[in-house]
Parts: C-alpha cells; structure tokens; sequence
C-alpha cells in the first residue's frame, strides 16, 4: 500500500484553490453589492454605466467564478474586511483551475420550487453547469426552468464528490 | 532548432497547469506511461485522486511510473511509493511517446493496421487513456457516444526523425 503524500486542505474559505486560470478584477453589479457573494459563486457579464468590465449573478450563463466571497469569516477583522464591497470590485476566475467550493447545488432545482428538498448526489467525473443562480451544480437548470437561452453551457468537472472528510465541499475542474 | 532530446515519455516544451495528486490502486497496480491521461475518481479520504482514462478527462500523468530516466537516482519508483502523480491540464506544448499506434479495431481483432496521423487533427483519450484519432467510444459502442471531448490537436507527426513521438498542442 503506497505512504499518503497528499497533505491535508485546510478548508478555510469559501473557495479554495488548488491551480488557477486567469484572474482578473472586474467591478461588480449593484444587486451583487446590495445582496453579497459567496466565493466560487458564478458571475456573467452585464452593461455597466463607465467603461468597465461589469458582472452580475450568472443565471447559467458564464462569465466566470468569483475567486472571494464579500464578507466571508476568514476576512473579519483585518484591514480589507468589506473592501470587496466598498470599492465595488472581485476578482473573477477563467480558464481552467482547480478549486474546492461551499457554493454549490445541494437539493435539486424541482424539489426547491416544491419541496421536500430532495439532495443531488454528486459522482466524479460528472458535467457541472452554473444554476439559475450561479451556483454550481450538475442539473442544466435552463432547460429545466425552460429559460430561452438554454441549455446551459458545461462549466466544468466534478474532481471530488462532498463527503464528511472533505467539509462537503465540492471538488472542481473549471473549464471556462 | 536545437535537437531536441526525447529522453523522457513525455517531453515539455511549453507547460499549463500541473498539480499532485493521488493515484488510484489500478493504476498503482499496472504502473503508466508519462502522458497517460487520467480521469477523477472518488477516494474515501480528502484527496484528489485519479485513474486511467476511459475517454473522459481530467488531464494527464507528466511523468510515467517507472521510465528509464527515473532509474538508479533517489527518486526511482518514488510516485508508486508514496501514491501520487503529476497532474496536467490546461495549454501544452509536448512531445509523447504515449498515443495509440493501431487502430482500435485491429487491436481487438488482428493484423495491426497503423494509424496514420496529420497535423491539424483532433485528439481524444482512448478507451485506456492514451491519445488517439479514433472515436473509441463510437467503435466500441459505449452509450456515451460519441467522445467529443477534444483534448489535443496534432502538431507534428510521427516519423523516424523525431523518434516515432507525436507531437501535440494540449487544450484541457
């Protein structure tokens, strides 16, 4: 039986990044402001008033992934705390990285209209879309919800299924 | 141009992404070429771990298990040792001994019949994770065909000059 090499992932954040894309800073919409983020949430493009690179909550579309959440626990009390808001900015992710993420689908998109929530299960290897709104998941909600654009484009690959060792966060191949 | 050295499965000459990650038991077991292509497998523990491709990606093994250049140095044998591999994705430009040479029907039923590659094509992992033309998914009947994960195109064929490597642009 071969000796553990892989260290442990200190899962102290919303997103957790293991290989990165691009990153870029892209200011952010006012409902994202009026509302927050979580980090790994999914983000598409949207008209700002200046010239700048504007993003808004993803509805299936993409975009990109927001690297940090507004107002996450690890960010309390430094001297950045809210600074993400108060300038109106994220750093937006693209290409292909690997991240570990809380921002996904747990229940499915019918059983959360109508309850009882029934949980998604997740599977290595699995197609993943951004959800209605922008989180990840491996149902194509726009084609469930009969949105006009759909289907959704595939984002990316499940790299590790939510469980008990790994805090159910999910593992994630990007390919955007 | 200087002479380029094929020293290796698997030659870099410009590099994406790459990061360790766990090794799955098969491929523990049968060892693998650098180049291999890998898939995401689920591991009881908090690991990533991977297995040999079935025509999905994930990317691909850098270094192979146990090649010639690794023996007799502090390293040989160390990825099998301590169950990790070189995972690879996103933009490469690599030359690898690692490809299918014969076409998937006549490795099943034989005479082999060689596959001819051309610059330009398209590349997928096969049914064992190694690069091909072939849809092996559409030949094999796998009801997830057809295998349209593209992952490579071809940049320089085969041939005595370059040691019989294929030379591929990697997009993952």
């Amino acid at each position: 039986m071969a000796r553990k090499l892989i260290t442990e992932i200190v899962r102290s954040r919303d997103c957790i990044l293991f290989y990165k894309g691009d990153a870029y800073t892209v200011t952010v919409a006012p409902e994202m402001l009026a509302a927050g983020w979580s980090g790994g949430q999914g983000v598409m493009w949207c008209t700002g008033t200046d010239d700048e690179r504007t993003v808004t909550f993803s509805d299936g579309r993409y975009g990109g992934v927001l690297l940090w959440g507004s107002d996450e626990a690890a960010d309390q009390r430094t001297a950045q705390t809210g600074n993400q808001v108060e300038y109106r900015f994220a750093t937006m992710l693209c290409g292909g990285s690997l991240l570990s993420t809380s921002t996904y689908e747990r229940y499915t998109y019918a059983s959360r209209l109508l309850p009882p929530l029934v949980p998604i299960t997740y599977a290595a290897n699995e197609i993943l879309y951004f959800s209605l709104r922008g989180w990840w998941t491996n149902e194509n909600e726009a084609t469930l919800s009969g949105a006009p654009y759909a289907p959704d484009f595939f984002t990316g690959f499940v790299a590790q299924v939510p469980k008990a060792s790994n805090n159910f966060f999910l593992g994630v191949q990007t390919g955007l | 141009m200087a002479e380029i050295f094929r020293t290796r499965d698997c030659v870099v000459h410009f590099k994406g992404d790459a990061y360790p990650v766990a090794i799955s038991p098969t491929l523990i077991s049968n060892g693998w070429s650098g180049c291999q292509g890998v898939r995401w497998v689920d591991s009881v523990e908090d690991e990533f771990m991977v297995t040999i491709s079935d025509g999905l990606y994930g990317g691909f093994l850098l270094w192979g298990s146990d090649e010639v250049s690794d023996q007799y140095t502090g390293v040989t044998g160390n990825q099998l040792e301590q169950g990790y591999g070189i995972f690879c994705a996103g933009g490469w430009l690599l030359s690898t001994s690692t490809y299918e040479m014969y076409t998937y029907n006549s490795r099943l039923a034989p005479p082999l019949v060689p596959i001819t590659y051309v610059v330009g094509e398209r590349l997928r992992w096969s049914n064992r994770g190694l690069l091909t033309k072939e849809d092996e998914w559409t030949l094999s009947g796998d009801p997830r065909a057809p295998n349209n994960f593209f992952i490579a195109y071809v940049v320089q064929v085969p041939r005595a000059e370059n040691n019989n490597y294929i030379v591929v642009q990697m997009s993952i």
